[in-house]
């Protein structure tokens, strides 16, 4: 009945006539969404969105993409950004289509929401990416993963825990950056270099960090990515991105992930 | 024709519960986004959704990136309210590519001519509730 509800949704609305929709203005004025500026209303795209792009304009070798980490377990924050660099790391296997690893991928995904507490939030999507990815259904493994992302978001808010949601996007976020960047060192073009032209959401991830909790900004990693995350503002912000500005993200975000990983952060 | 039209309706008052969730907009939504799977979009498994008044209007900010082709999909389960979804960019101009309104139902197709921030304006036109739940998700390729 559940899944009937919509579809009849569907044939009740194509018998509507679709005459009636207003002419939406041409221009409009978009300080009346004052809160669209705010944190709640921002949409951060996953990693498979920029990969996509790759795929279009060059043929990276994903496989030179992919890393072989070391789980290493340490405070919640740390945890939350290992977790976003893992998911990430979730979509480039995809794009190697590596089942090994894309497995693997699942189960370390389960062992982190365990140990941030969410860990019956992913179970099903993690059982789910391991038994998609041994089936080659890469569309779906895709899904998976950035199901596995809302999950544990979710799961985190649901326990007032919104700053971490917050650090498992900006950890995917980073790790996404720094494989993007890394392509692109490889093989630079203008167009590539484009989809690094996101200065709205870097701003976003800095006025997360800004509005957490003292116990989270101020330590060592946190405070480490806030700072490092000013640096890569002005090399993002050029109308044309150069190789010499790709190669500094590339470097910033590599620190970055680096320093996620070791538990001591 | 008449007679399939009663029938749907007579289904429809047995089907749909007295109150509308944002569950049910989500699915609405998900349903909607369906067949461009077909056509090789990836749906995203996020959604944004809540409650609207009538002529009452939500702006997302969201980073969209050239070389990929998104649509974006709203719904919402209260089948005689009218819904829209269009996208603006950063200076406030209307960028829709493409666009179809079937009364709950809305989507909006964009190419972005260059990668950068967007801002995605959902509006519930008409609405027989105070208050209406809706959903928006959207797919790339």
């Amino acid at each position: 009945m559940q899944n009937l509800r919509p579809a009849l949704f569907l044939v009740f609305a194509s018998l509507a006539t679709p005459l009636l929709a207003e002419k939406p203005p041409a221009q409009i004025d978009l300080s009346q969404f004052q809160q669209a500026t705010q944190i709640d209303n921002v949409i951060v795209p996953v990693p498979a969105e920029i990969f996509v792009v790759l795929d279009k304009i060059g043929t990276p070798n994903w496989k030179n993409e992919m890393r072989d980490i070391d789980l290493k377990i340490g405070e919640r924050h740390q945890i939350a950004l290992l977790l976003g660099t893992v998911i990430a790391d979730g979509f480039v296997a995809v794009e190697a289509t590596d089942r090994e690893k894309v497995k693997n991928i699942g189960r370390d995904v389960l062992k982190l929401a365990g140990a941030i507490g969410v860990r019956d939030s992913v179970l099903g999507r993690s059982n789910s990416i391991i038994e998609k990815a041994d089936k080659g259904d890469w569309q779906n493994v895709k899904r998976e993963l950035d199901g596995a992302l809302q999950d544990v978001r979710n799961a985190m808010s649901e326990l007032n825990d919104d700053q971490l949601a917050h650090l498992v996007s900006l950890g995917g976020w980073l790790r996404g950056t720094e494989v993007l960047t890394s392509v692109l060192n490889k093989n630079y073009s203008k167009d590539g270099a484009d989809l690094l032209h996101q200065p709205q959401l870097l701003e976003y991830f800095s006025s997360q960090i800004k509005a957490m909790p003292p116990e989270v900004r101020k330590t060592s990693l946190v405070d480490q990515i806030r700072r490092r995350l000013t640096e890569i503002n002005p090399l993002i912000n050029d109308a044309e991105i150069s190789k010499q500005s790709v190669d500094k993200v590339h470097t910033i975000t590599s620190d970055l992930v680096n320093s996620i990983l070791r538990k001591d952060s | 024709m008449k007679r399939t039209a009663q029938l749907l309706i007579l289904c429809l008052a047995l089907v749909l519960p007295a109150s509308a969730t944002v569950d049910d907009a989500i699915s609405a939504a998900m349903e909607a986004a369906d067949p461009y799977v077909r056509q090789g979009y990836s749906v995203r498994e996020d959604q944004w959704g809540g409650d609207l008044g009538e002529g009452e209007k939500k702006a997302f900010q969201h980073t969209l990136f050239k070389g990929n082709e998104y649509w974006f999909f709203m719904a919402t389960d209260t089948l005689k309210a009218r819904v829209s979804v269009h996208i603006y960019n950063a200076e406030g101009k209307l960028v829709d590519d493409e666009t179809w309104q079937k009364g709950c139902y809305a989507a909006t197709r964009f190419r972005p001519p260059g990668t950068g921030s967007y801002f995605l304006v959902v509006q519930v036109e008409k609405s027989p509730e105070d208050r209406t739940h809706w959903a928006l998700v959207y797919a790339y390729k």
